[in-house]
């Protein structure tokens, strides 16, 4: 399922759940892990200063600085990268989002796992809109794997996967996704439907039918091929809370949902809403698709 | 005659010479072989004679030294007012005392120019505009820098921005693979929120050939993105070339004009041979000066024109908005206090003032557009013109040069600038970073992008569903 796996990381400890998990499913698949560290972001027009992604400062990517880099971070997954096959450490520079996009692209990965800060450093935000992690989900062909802790971080043992839908033409992607990935880990698989309620008055009559239409919907809309423990719920509600309190309920190792949004301006994209909430609020793994290219 | 390995009066011709200058950190090397470089006395003066233009030997001579440039110099009235920022005191004491010398200089001197070249003018023209006798200082500081380039004595950044450009005939190392490669990722990563998305490479007979900046693809491609949206939103028939895409020049500021020459003759050359009824560049001040306005001239273009008409990016994004071919959503427009940095390259030297006014007219609410004071051709220059921005060794220098564009600007009372100019928009954003002023800063492009009414046939088919 997956061969290359692309885990982005400025090697400070908010990444390192991303990369436990980055490491864990390169070894479970046998895929190749590529640590991607996006070292400074270019801020002084032509010259050769970047600000360190980490610390702000100013400094001079040259090979010295790169090989230090790259012996940190050796330093820092020794273990895991021992743990693994194949795995390469690729340095850059340039806006994480972008760096990250490009070597997803670069090098035909499968997955891209990251922090949910990864990049996000006051030195980047700066005059540019929208967090990393959106601009990633948005534009990536590839499912986007974010882990925002540590504890969130563990593949294997996996007893449930749930998928949250919202009908969206993406959504039909990280649907084959997650089926794909209930089989090959033998887990659960619930189908969620989140009734956005927020905001709106409806009677309970009105609920209850749309409840009925939305589980008809999800039975002739996802084909599960045969594939039998699959339950499926509507719930109503916000919908990051009835996912996040469904993913508490199954005990879930991943949440899978489609991203997708037609807004150019990253700050404006509020589908990023609903699951940037889940990832700041779920306990697993969260998985992102909006393309149907890798799934 | 001690020529050092990095620090010498030859240009950068090699990727290896390129990547040597480059790995010398913070051009540590660079400058200290600096110090043992000798002028070459005959060479200069043989130079100044050969060519420095009657009007720059006018200038230097009829200057009556009133001083009356001296507040129309921002560096002079940031920096203490002191005598020493007057704009002809500053060219005097360089190119002035040069020439009188006939070119027999010492290091020390060489060292004083270059200094005074690259942190104490930034080519902005607008003294310019209150000599009485018109005497340009961006344009003699302009020529001083190609004397000084000859000689070797620039900064180590711009030593090795034109060595990009004569290697790579780029600001950056984007290959024309990388572009490209570029441009197909652009337009895949964009298909489906805008179906039928396409940048054409090398398309013959289009009506509009595109050019940029090499930092776009390097680092920022969404403005590659961002253009192709909006020639295919007004549904242009462009195109990009694959050779004599890049359209800025380093080499025009370090003053390697051998250089300045090559890069826009691979640009006409990409003319010539797409055969567009026009070009259109990026939004990008120096650009347009190296391509459109000095660039006929160092192509030896007897009608001083490019081979077609070449406009700037504002002046195709008013076009298109006037003729509807863009539509803006009255409600998605600009609701807040906003200003524009004017860029002295296209507008206090070609007369865009009113083109990007009445873009703005389109995308902000009437009311909300504030005017710097002085605006227009009297604008001041960003602070980091001219080079200033990249060279690492006046960085002090440079944001002390950014604090007349930041008592500008907050004198607006606004937070959003709109800065059509990369050098511009990079100043900006230096100056929010040093100064913490609360500012944000944009293009055109993305800002109009977000308020476009997009066609019905030009949005994608399936918008999902959202309950
Ligand atoms: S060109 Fe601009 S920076 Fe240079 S001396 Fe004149 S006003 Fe000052
Ligand atoms: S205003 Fe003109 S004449 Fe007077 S000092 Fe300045 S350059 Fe010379
Ligand atoms: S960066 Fe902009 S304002 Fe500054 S000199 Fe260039 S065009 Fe002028």
């Amino acid at each position: 399922m997956f061969k290359k796996i692309l885990l982005a990381t400025s090697g400070a400890p908010s990444t390192f759940g991303a990369a436990r998990v980055a490491f864990d499913m390169g070894k479970r698949y046998g895929a190749e892990v590529l640590v991607l560290n996006v070292m400074g972001v270019p801020t002084k027009a032509y010259s050769q200063v970047v600000n360190d992604v980490r610390t702000g400062e100013e400094v001079e990517v040259d090979e010295e600085y790169r090989a230090w880099v790259e012996e940190e971070l050796k330093n820092t997954f020794e273990k895991q990268i021992e743990s693994v096959e194949y795995s390469r450490i690729i340095l850059t520079t340039g806006l994480p989002h972008r760096e990250i996009l490009r070597a997803a692209r670069e090098n035909d990965a499968d997955l891209i796992v990251m922090g949910a800060s990864s990049g996000d450093s006051s030195v980047y935000r700066k005059g540019y809109p929208g967090s990393t992690l959106q601009r990633v989900a948005k534009a990536a062909r590839c499912p986007v794997m974010t882990v925002h802790r540590e504890t969130a971080s563990y593949w294997g043992g996996f007893g449930n996967i749930v998928f949250a839908t919202d009908f969206s033409k993406q959504a039909e992607s990280a649907f084959k996704f997650a089926l794909a990935t209930a089989r090959e880990l033998d887990t659960d698989l619930t189908i969620l439907h989140a009734l956005d309620i927020s905001g709106k008055v409806l009677d309970q009559n009105e609920i209850e039918d749309r409840i009925i239409a939305a589980r008809e919907r999800i039975r002739t809309a996802y084909d599960l091929d045969g594939f039998k423990n699959c339950d499926v719920e509507v719930w109503e509600g916000v919908p990051y809370v009835e996912i996040v309190k469904m993913a508490r309920e199954r005990s879930a190792d991943l949440i899978v949902m489609a991203h997708h949004s037609h807004e150019l301006d990253p700050e404006k994209a509020r589908i990023g809403s609903t699951m940037e909430q889940v990832i700041l609020r779920a306990g697993c793994p969260v998985v992102s698709v909006s393309k149907p290219d890798k799934v | 005659m001690p020529e050092g390995i990095l620090c010498n009066k030859t240009p950068i011709k090699t990727e290896e010479q390129l990547k040597l200058t480059l790995a010398d950190k913070g051009g540590k090397q660079y400058y200290e072989e600096l110090n043992n470089l000798d002028v070459d006395s005959d060479k200069l003066w043989a130079s100044i004679q050969a060519t420095m233009k009657s009007r720059t030997k006018t200038w230097l001579e009829i200057c009556a030294h009133c001083g009356l440039c001296a507040e129309s110099c921002f560096l002079y009235q940031v920096n203490g007012r002191v005598p020493e920022q007057v704009p002809s005191y500053k060219i005097q004491s360089t190119l002035g005392v040069m020439v009188k010398k006939k070119g027999k200089v010492d290091n020390a001197f060489m060292q004083m120019c270059m200094e005074t070249a690259w942190a104490k003018c930034t080519c902005c023209n607008r003294c310019g505009m209150y000599c009485p006798h018109g005497i340009d200082m961006g344009v003699m500081f302009s020529y001083l820098r190609g004397l000084l380039y000859s000689q070797g004595f620039v900064p180590w950044e711009l030593k090795i921005g034109a060595g990009m450009h004569r290697v790579y005939r780029a600001q950056m190392d984007v290959t024309t693979e990388d572009w490209v490669e570029t441009c197909e990722w652009m337009a895949e990563e964009n298909e489906e929120e805008w179906p039928g998305l396409e940048i054409p490479i090398d398309k013959e007979d289009a009506d509009i050939m595109y050019t940029c900046n090499a930092r776009e693809p390097k680092h920022y491609p969404e403005d590659v993105a961002e253009a192709a949206i909006l020639f295919h939103v007004a549904g242009e028939n462009w195109t990009v070339p694959s050779e004599g895409w890049e359209q800025t020049s380093l080499s025009m500021f370090a003053g390697d004009w051998e250089c300045c020459k090559d890069n826009v003759l691979n640009v006409y050359s990409a003319i010539e041979r797409l055969r567009p009824k026009r070009a259109i560049g990026t939004e990008c001040g120096h650009a347009h000066r190296a391509t459109v306005i000095e660039g006929p001239y160092w192509a030896g273009r007897e009608d001083g024109q490019p081979p077609v008409p070449y406009i700037h990016y504002v002046e195709w994004l008013a076009e298109a908005l006037r003729t509807g071919k863009l539509k803006i959503d009255p409600a998605k427009r600009i609701k807040e206090p906003v200003t524009l940095q004017d860029s002295c390259n296209y507008v206090r030297n070609q007369g865009l003032k009113n083109v990007t006014r009445e873009i703005l007219s389109y995308i902000v609410e009437p009311g909300y557009f504030v005017e710097m004071s002085p605006s227009k051709e009297h604008n001041y220059c960003c602070g980091g013109g001219g080079g200033f921005n990249g060279i690492g060794m006046y960085r002090a220098q440079r944001n002390m040069a950014l604090r007349k564009k930041m008592e500008q600007i907050l004198a607006t009372g606004c937070k959003l600038v709109i800065a059509p100019c990369h050098n511009c928009w990079d100043a900006i954003r230096d100056l929010e970073e040093e100064y913490k002023i609360g500012i944000r800063w944009s293009f055109l492009k993305p800002l109009v992008i977000g308020m476009l009414d997009v066609p019905e046939h030009l949005r994608p088919k399936d918008e999902g569903e959202d309950e």
